[in-house]
């Protein structure tokens, strides 16, 4: 018998550059890295920079939280409360509406359909991926806003007891629900990619079990399939959410900004806010103060949507441990 | 030594994918039967075409799923009948949707196109003027020349970001790759700003293309680098090592073995990047600025580019100016449908490589 031999432990092999060419080279690649880190404190040193002094005169908080937007006052009265408030309300609603269409999309492409009509399923999600958000504002402008005032007079006509779907002027155009349905159609292909790639990176053999177990595919869809992909989805939720509260010119071309008033839940009222849609709506008159209030409004929504991607992205990689940096 | 041979697998091997005569009959009258009553309906009472399709078609079609799924399969099928309804139906929803946005596009942008349509500029059109001169043709050509000088500086960077994530063993690559993901969620407007507030707003430049161009990078760089990444993590190890094995030196093993075997993978992150900014707006409007006549001179004069001429027309809100609006956005499309097409070629010329799309 012999005594066992300690084994040495596996080396990390690292190949340190001593050309100059590779040298160069990995200093490229580490610069190129770096770059997105100083592109992102360029813009918050750019922003804040020209922001201070609206900040400073309004008061950060007074800015972020009161209401109203009057350029004819002195000193200048600037307060994006409404439209923050806008901006999330109407991102959720969005969310809301456009998440049952992902999973549904996602749920068809790969345990329903057969191989070539997901395929041909796939390839249309990724093409109203790729329509550019101004195409889709103005066909929501154009075709789609008509069809959705029609949806919320019937909403108002048959639940009008619910105090959401109250509505006092004749007008059912640029509400922010209207608002929330374009946005929606724009976020469903972002959160069914991602919720699709979860599916399928499954593992088969635990819904193979559930139905071997005497699930049926109901019960193995509640209790196996969305219990499992349920972080991913929510991750790709967040992308959405981050995408959504960014958006910016199809907002501007379907929903009526009201400045001075907070609309709480009246989503059915042509009255809505959108940080975006301010910044874009206020710049083309806008003086001297007026385009730091403006910069001012840009960190807000910069620092918000920087939080909510933090927190997908931290989200996406807790749930998708195959995508760990090797 | 007996020599085994295979055994053929039995015909009723896989008993539970048979579908019997009466589930066969169950489901085509449980989709048959909501469809019939439900344009009854719809074409006797004349009601809107909204509230028959979710207050009749819709609740009897899930009675008609949940029977099917009961005569197959007793009381365990009724939910099962009821889950593949409501999947197909809100799936058909966005399919609708699509079509809807497609359709309007195409419809619409026909009627504005004409031959003079792409080559001609706005410079002598009024609002109101009809559509019988003037085009976007100078729309055509700034966003070329912007979107161009925006991948000209974007592509390189990204892929070398890349490089680092992959090649290297950079302390930092983590971070850089959340950091990325952070930047993907970047509020066009606030690129916009950036570059307002960087160059124009001190005094540096006037509105030009090239500003529009920078304002575009930190949207387009997170799309290329992630791309780019997962398609030089495709490229095998053994690829990579047998190089630096041979004795070349990293670089060369990068740009003689890696790249090439990525290619297809860096095409592809290039074409989504451009997809991804072509129909970028905000940006644009506050650092382009606007023209009605082309401009060559990407440094200098205000610039139109095809989401910017859209804006501008559809704030006219004069009927012609709309259906230029409408023609710009045929055009946008047309480009959209091209770059997506070269990059369904070029991702499907690797089987391996994935569609790195979110």
């Amino acid at each position: 018998m012999s005594t066992e031999q300690p084994v040495a432990k596996p080396r990390r092999l690292e190949a340190k550059p001593f050309l100059l060419a590779d040298k160069i080279f990995f200093g490229l690649a580490n610069a190129a890295a770096y770059s997105a880190i100083v592109i992102i404190l360029l813009v918050l040193v750019f922003l804040l920079g020209r922001a201070w002094p609206a900040f400073a005169e309004q008061g950060v908080l007074a800015f972020v939280t009161g209401a109203g937007w009057d350029n004819s006052t002195d000193p200048i009265l600037m307060r994006i409360g409404p439209m923050l408030y806008g901006t999330l309300l109407i991102a959720a609603l969005a969310v809301a509406y456009a998440v049952p269409l992902a999973i549904s999309i996602a749920y068809f492409i790969e345990f329903l359909a057969p191989k070539s009509l997901s395929k041909i399923a796939t390839l249309l999600i990724d093409l109203l991926a790729a329509i550019p958000s101004v195409v889709v504002g103005l066909w929501g402008l154009m075709v789609f806003s008509p069809v959705a005032a029609g949806w919320a007079e019937m909403l108002n006509g048959g639940l009008s007891w619910i105090p959401i779907f109250a509505h006092e002027e004749g007008n059912y155009l640029n509400s922010p629900f209207i608002a929330a349905l374009v946005l929606g159609t724009m976020i469903v292909p972002i959160i069914a990619s991602v919720t699709r790639e979860i599916f399928s990176q499954m593992d088969h053999e635990v819904i193979k079990a559930s139905l071997a177990l005497g699930g049926n595919a109901e019960s193995t869809f509640r209790k196996v399939i969305l219990p499992t992909s349920a972080s991913g989805i929510v991750g790709g939720v967040l992308l959405g959410l981050g995408r959504a509260m960014g958006e910016t010119v199809a907002i501007y071309f379907v929903l009526n900004l009201v400045f001075d008033r907070f609309n709480w839940a009246q989503i059915l009222e042509p009255e809505g806010g959108n940080v975006a849609s301010l910044i874009l709506s206020k710049f083309g008159e806008a003086n001297a103060q007026e385009v730091e209030g403006l910069m001012a409004a840009g960190v807000v929504l910069f620092v918000v949507t920087l939080i909510v991607n933090a927190l997908a992205s931290f989200i996406v990689a807790k749930a998708q441990p195959w995508r760990k940096a090797q | 030594m007996s020599f085994v041979t295979a055994v053929e697998r039995p015909k009723n091997a896989a008993p539970w994918s048979k579908i019997s005569a009466g589930l066969r009959i169950a489901m085509i009258a449980g989709s048959v039967i909501p469809l019939a009553i439900a344009s009854l309906v719809f074409f006797a009472t004349g009601w809107d075409f909204m509230v028959v399709l979710l207050l009749v078609f819709l609740p009897l079609q899930i009675v008609g799923g949940g029977f099917a799924g009961f005569v197959g399969y007793g009381r365990r099928g009724i939910l099962d009948g009821l889950l593949v309804v409501v999947t197909l139906f809100l799936s058909f929803f966005v399919l609708v949707l699509l079509i809807s946005v497609l359709w309007s596009v195409i419809q619409a942008g026909s009627q504005a196109l004409s031959p003079h349509f792409f080559y001609q500029n706005n410079r002598y059109v009024a609002p109101t003027s009809d559509l019988s001169f003037g085009g976007v043709g100078h729309s055509i050509l700034g966003t070329l020349m912007i979107v161009g000088l925006t991948t000209v500086i974007t592509v390189p960077l990204g892929v070398l970001t890349a490089v680092y994530i992959t090649e290297t063993q950079g302390k930092s690559r983590g971070f850089i790759r959340t950091l990325l993901q952070a930047m993907s969620g970047l509020p066009s407007v606030v690129s916009g700003l950036f570059i307002y507030a960087a160059l124009i707003a001190s005094g540096y430049s006037q509105f030009a293309g090239y500003a529009g161009s920078l304002a575009l990078v930190p949207l387009m760089l997170p799309t290329v680098a992630r791309v780019a990444e997962e398609s030089l993590r495709l490229v095998p190890k053994e690829l990579r090592n047998g190089a630096l094995a041979l004795g070349a030196p990293s670089y060369k093993a990068f740009l003689m073995v890696t790249l090439p075997a990525a290619r297809s993978g860096i095409i592809t992150a290039m074409l989504l990047g451009i997809a991804r900014v072509i129909g970028e707006t905000a940006p644009l409007l506050l650092t382009t600025f606007n023209a009605n006549e082309t401009n060559l001179n990407i440094f200098a004069g205000g610039m139109s580019s095809l989401p910017t001429y859209l804006y501008q027309n559809v704030n006219l809100g004069y009927d012609y100016a709309v259906d230029r609006a409408w023609g710009a956005a045929l055009v946008i499309m047309i480009l959209v449908g091209v770059i997506f097409a070269a990059a369904r070629l070029a991702s499907n010329s690797t089987p391996s490589a994935k569609k790195g799309k979110k």
